[in-house]
């Protein structure tokens, strides 16, 4: 009877202890062996000096939901759990967030997308002016910004952007290379030149004015090293990113000279060949190596005509719609050598190198990240937004991913990576 | 001119079955053992352990228990500082066993239903792998009537029909978004069935050391007619056309075991069971949609599993008459090759470990409790199909009790 007694209590208390056993059963951990760490690297005041792409510009626009996730701003995110500081940009307000308009995806028909700017709650303070922007400001991407044109004072005045930011007094006397100076950085990110090969790229290789110049390759390699001298006068580390290859962008893949001829096929089948004029002024039957722009998707123009647009010799599709194969090779050659002078500077200064040439480049063959498919085509590809050129929030997280790898990798530091799964795509229309 | 080609938005995979797909909760007295008892004519869930060894049970059975599981399972992004944690939810693994028999003859037949494949797991629709997987939940119930026959005093053999009855819901976030931002979704539903069964052999040696070879065969489980729903926005609802349906086939591999049993006492015995489970039979997944569009095609995903094995050693000590005390360590090597694991199933080699106990407070009844423990080794991966890169860590947790009554 006692034993019974016992041995009741000795199972009460077997089944006590497997019940607090289980109740505390803890939750699996996972152990980051590099720990917290900012390495050789003093992330507290970051900068961030570039083109459209650093201010966050996309589908077409600069605008608050792109703003916000712009590289740098994702990038200064993950650094504030290794000593990194605030981080200030020159956001449009709530009442003005969609800033200069942009471009949204309003229907899809039959896979073919109907584009519809946005003109609600802008930001201009007359026809061709924002609103000022005053204050401390760290995200330093002006859309539109040259390596050429950050020397140029004038240009200050002529891009909205820029003189969105700049007192009435630095308004056509201040340069962007003086803008970005006296900030008390500790570190930077550089990431332009872009617009250097791309303006001339987007105008179909046809130069009109200082915008879409192919800057001179000796001018981009001084110019540059007075940037990074700059940048890096009091010894501060940074990241410089390269210039991708403008033909990985879904600008250029999207109407292609099959496409075209297929369609024109469809209505008249005596149709033989797409015709363009080329840089050097011959016309000649277009080839799969010749480039056409994307907005030719909806300029009307093509087959129009007594005499078809583009399917004749005698009304070839203008110089300034394709990017022809002799132009395609002279920016290849200039982005390459834009893209030395950047990587060796990088090296005799000791700073990282996110390479997105080399990047962009698997991208527009398509990779599969966290459970993404994602690709350089237009709309689908989930990295490009609507203009075909600028990143999508995805493909923002994704390149401020191959910034924060190669700061890490340079200077020992262990930034956390962003997870790109929290970022949008294109947003299709749910009707 | 104006068609713009979609893609493929849907990276091919949907899901895995690895080791951690095999539940290996189906008698309360073994589970006590780490799972081990193929060579011990312990109980009616011999029926499940040892068909061979049913003949061999002294008495007349029936029983029932549970297994609330618990899946604890954590991700890292690589080079993230975020570890994610599945949901708490409770599988319910179950088994019910009869065993009958006139008393005196050399034959008993024997029902199991238990469930030996499921899963539960419910990573949530925010994680950073929901393009891969946000929810499973996977059940496969097996119904197995046995016959066993004891042809001398020392070897028994027996075999069971299994039929299974599956069940799965699958579920992932699609990369296409809402006008406010948020991701489409897929959900995978279906019930299926298969057929298979289960045969052993159960040798008892002079010196009482036992011996068994059991085989349970594959069960391919066929989904048919299972409804595929995509939530997109409308604007793609052309390439998710709604009401479409699946097929799919569920290869669930053949284990075989080889079991001995030692006594070292009058009251206590060891038993020590070796699996080798078939998983190479599981070379692809494949799913074939009712309709297809140029963005849900067909899909074939390549799997490439190989053989999974595990080794269970547990004692079983009768402490008084009524009181029986148990205990058990294993150790399982995973079928999942490096750059195939999945959230689905986080597979990675693993430990058991595991107590139990019994109390028969008459000759008729008896109740016996287990907990069962499993600590699934961290493994980094970065799956070759999905590009999802991080570290898996899991560990199982599993209470069961389990009532009998014999005659």
């Amino acid at each position: 009877m006692v034993g019974e007694i016992i041995m009741k209590k000795y199972i009460l208390n077997c089944v006590f202890a497997a019940i607090i056993l289980f109740a505390a059963s803890c939750k699996p951990e996972i152990e980051t062996p590099a720990g917290t760490t900012a390495g050789q690297a003093n992330f507290s005041k970051y900068i961030s000096v570039g083109n459209s792409l650093t201010a966050g510009f996309a589908d077409g626009g600069l605008y608050l939901e792109g703003q916000k996730v712009a590289y740098p701003n994702l990038i200064a995110s993950k650094m504030a759990t290794v000593g990194g500081g605030s981080f200030t940009s020159p956001f449009f307000t709530d009442a003005q967030a969609n800033g200069s308009g942009y471009l949204t995806l309003s229907a899809l028909v039959n896979g073919a997308p109907t584009l519809t700017n946005a003109t609600n709650n802008l930001a201009y303070r007359d026809a061709t002016h924002l609103t000022k922007y005053t204050g401390e400001v760290q995200n330093l991407g002006i859309p539109g910004m040259r390596v050429d044109l950050a020397f140029a004072a004038p240009y200050g005045a002529a891009n909205m952007y820029m003189e969105r930011l700049l007192t009435d007094a630095q308004v056509g006397t201040t340069t962007y290379f003086q803008f970005i100076q006296g900030r008390n950085h500790t570190f930077f990110s550089l990431w332009l030149g872009n617009n250097d090969a791309l303006g001339y790229a987007t105008n179909g290789g046809v130069t009109t004015d200082a915008t879409n110049v192919l800057t001179d390759k000796s001018t981009f390699s001084l110019l540059y090293s007075n940037l990074v001298n700059a940048l890096t006068a009091n010894g501060q580390k940074g990241v410089v990113g390269t210039i991708p290859d403008v033909t990985a962008v879904p600008y250029f893949n999207t109407v292609t000279v099959s496409a075209l001829l297929a369609a024109a096929k469809a209505i008249n089948p005596a149709a033989v060949a797409v015709f363009i004029q080329t840089g050097s002024g011959t016309v000649r039957a277009a080839t799969s190596e010749d480039l056409i722009r994307l907005p030719f998707q909806s300029a009307g123009l093509f087959g129009t005509g007594t005499i078809p647009y583009g399917l004749d010799p005698r009304n070839p599709i203008a110089n300034n719609w394709v990017l022809d194969k002799d132009e395609i090779i002279r920016v290849k050659d200039y982005v390459n050598s834009y893209n030395s002078t950047i990587k060796s500077l990088a090296s005799s200064k000791g700073l990282a190198v996110a390479d997105t040439y080399t990047y962009l480049n698997t991208v527009k063959t398509g990779i599969a990240i966290q459970g993404i498919n994602i690709n350089s085509a237009f709309i689908t590809g989930g990295a490009f937004s609507l203009d075909g050129v600028h990143l999508t929030p995805r493909g923002n997280a994704v390149i401020a991913n191959v910034f924060i790898d190669a700061i890490n990798s340079k200077y020992g530091s262990t930034i956390p990576t962003i997870d790109i799964t929290q970022y949008r795509g294109v947003k299709f229309p749910d009707k | 001119m104006k068609k713009l080609l979609f893609c493929v938005l849907l990276s091919a995979p949907f899901w895995v079955f690895g080791q951690g797909f095999q539940v290996n909760l189906q008698g309360q007295k073994q589970i006590g053992m780490a799972g081990a008892g193929s060579a011990l004519a312990l109980d009616e869930a011999s029926v499940f352990f040892n068909p061979g060894a049913v003949s061999f049970l002294e008495k007349n059975s029936i029983s029932a228990g549970v297994n609330p599981l618990l899946f604890k399972s954590a991700f890292k992004q690589n080079g993230s500082n975020i570890t994610e944690h599945v949901k708490n939810k409770i599988a319910p693994p179950f088994e019910a066993y009869a065993v009958w028999g006139p008393k005196s003859n050399k034959w008993k037949l024997g029902l199991g239903v238990y469930t030996p494949f499921g899963g539960l797991v419910d990573w949530g629709d925010e994680w950073s792998g929901r393009y891969a997987l946000t929810s499973l939940n996977l059940k496969a119930i097996y119904f197995q009537p046995t016959l066993s026959v004891k042809i001398t005093d020392g070897i028994g053999i027996g075999a069971g029909f299994v039929y299974n009855h599956g069940d799965v819901n699958l579920q992932r976030a699609l990369p296409v978004n809402y006008p406010d931002g948020r991701s489409g979704h897929a959900t995978l539903e279906g019930t299926g069935s298969g057929y298979g069964w289960n045969a052993g052999l159960y040798v008892k040696t002079l010196s009482n050391i036992t011996f068994a070879i059991v085989h349970k065969s594959k069960v391919v489980t066929k989904l048919n007619d299972g409804s595929a729903t995509f939530d997109v926005p409308e604007s793609l609802r052309s390439s998710f056309p709604a009401g479409n349906t699946f097929n799919a086939e569920l290869p669930l591999p053949s284990t075989t075991t080889l079991g001995i049993g030692i006594p070292l006492s009058k009251s206590t015995s060891l038993a020590f069971d070796a699996n080798w489970v078939q998983w190479r039979v599981y070379e692809e997944l494949a799913f074939d949609y009712a309709i297809n569009t140029p963005v849900l095609a067909d899909t074939r995903s390549a799997r490439n599993y190989r053989d999974g094995s595990s080794f269970k050693l547990g004692v079983n000590h009768q402490a008084s008459e009524k009181l029986a005390l148990r205990a058990g360590i294993g150790y399982a090597f995973s079928p999942v090759q490096d750059g195939y694991v999945t959230p689905e199933a986080p597979d990675a080699d693993r430990y058991i470990l595991s107590a139990g106990i019994g109390y028969a407070p008459t000759s008729r009844f008896e109740v016996n409790a287990s907990f069962f423990f499993e600590d699934v080794k961290s493994r980094k991966q970065k799956n070759i199909e999905t590009g999802l890169d991080g570290t898996f860590k899991t560990l199982v947790y599993a209470p069961g009790i389990s009532l009998t009554y014999k005659w």
